[in-house]
């Protein structure tokens, strides 16, 4: 393998972040003036930034690629964008072009549509109140109690006599002219 | 998308109200003619009651409320039994 990079030789473990920085020349006055003594005197730190030198530049360089890479590069693109566009479902297909006015159109037919059930619903409340309910309050309408209270009005008329028949002592004695506390729940 | 949203909170708010009316009549959508009718005499004839008898018959309603259920439907089945009587 001709491009095979050659492994780096140790440095003096104290010195080896401080020789990059001084192969880059990122390190101070100072530091540089004291990197170059330490290099007078040490084989293998001087060798180890003149392989810096030798290395690094191999490291970055960018792999030319051969033509016939981008060829074929290119040509695989197209096919999976073709691909994609060959899986996209029916429906959107066809909802997509029409897109700008469906939706809208679709949202409009709907709201109409609600629109005349809640009228033809309303219409049927209505006119279900209004037939048998003319005279009686909305309020007890919608009161299920004062409902049933007033379709039992005549049970209550009665109720005294009827308890007197079965023999049940009243639980209190009233007559229909007393007056007194009653509930108000109704009517 | 703001549009959107407000439309759906309107299009909800104005189902609420229906859903809400409708759900309260219908107890009185439930009855049928014959109970409507009842209904509504009665309705009528309380109107033209004094306010003392008003006062005893929701006396006499919360009386029949308080009944155990057995003795309710014993009174109701004399009542009608009366009423077929008369009748």
């Amino acid at each position: 393998m001709e491009n095979r990079i050659a492994p780096l030789e140790g440095a003096c473990k104290n010195y080896e972040e401080d020789l990059v920085l001084y192969y880059y020349g990122e390190s101070g006055t100072e530091e540089r003036s004291a990197m170059e003594r330490h290099m007078a005197q040490c084989m293998p730190c001087r060798k180890f930034v003149d392989d810096l030198g030798r290395v690094l530049p191999q490291m970055s360089s960018k792999p030319e690629m051969p033509q016939a890479f981008w060829h074929s590069y290119f040509r695989e693109t197209i096919e999976k964008l073709d691909e994609q566009e060959a899986r996209q479902s029916w429906w959107r297909r066809w909802f997509v072009p029409m897109n700008g006015w469906l939706v809208p159109a679709f949202g409009t037919v709907a709201v109409a549509v609600l629109a005349i059930v809640l009228v033809i619903e309303k219409r049927d409340v209505v006119s279900n109140i209004d037939t048998a309910s003319a005279n009686i309050p909305a309020e007890v309408l919608v009161d299920s109690n004062q409902l049933e209270f007033f379709k039992s009005l005549e049970i209550l008329e009665s109720l005294s006599t009827l308890e007197q028949q079965e023999g049940v002592k009243p639980e209190r004695k009233t007559s229909f002219n007393d007056s007194g506390r009653g509930a108000k729940a109704v009517a | 998308m703001k549009t959107r949203k407000l439309f759906l909170a309107i299009i909800s708010f104005v189902l609420l109200l229906e859903s809400s009316a409708l759900a309260a009549s219908d107890d009185w959508r439930k009855l049928n003619p014959k109970e409507k009718d009842k209904i509504r005499r009665n309705y009528e004839r309380w109107e033209k009651l004094p306010p003392q008898d008003k006062e005893h018959l929701r006396e006499e309603w919360d009386r029949w409320n308080r009944m155990p259920q057995d003795q309710r439907d014993r009174l109701k089945q004399r009542f009608n039994d009366h009423r077929g009587n008369r009748d």
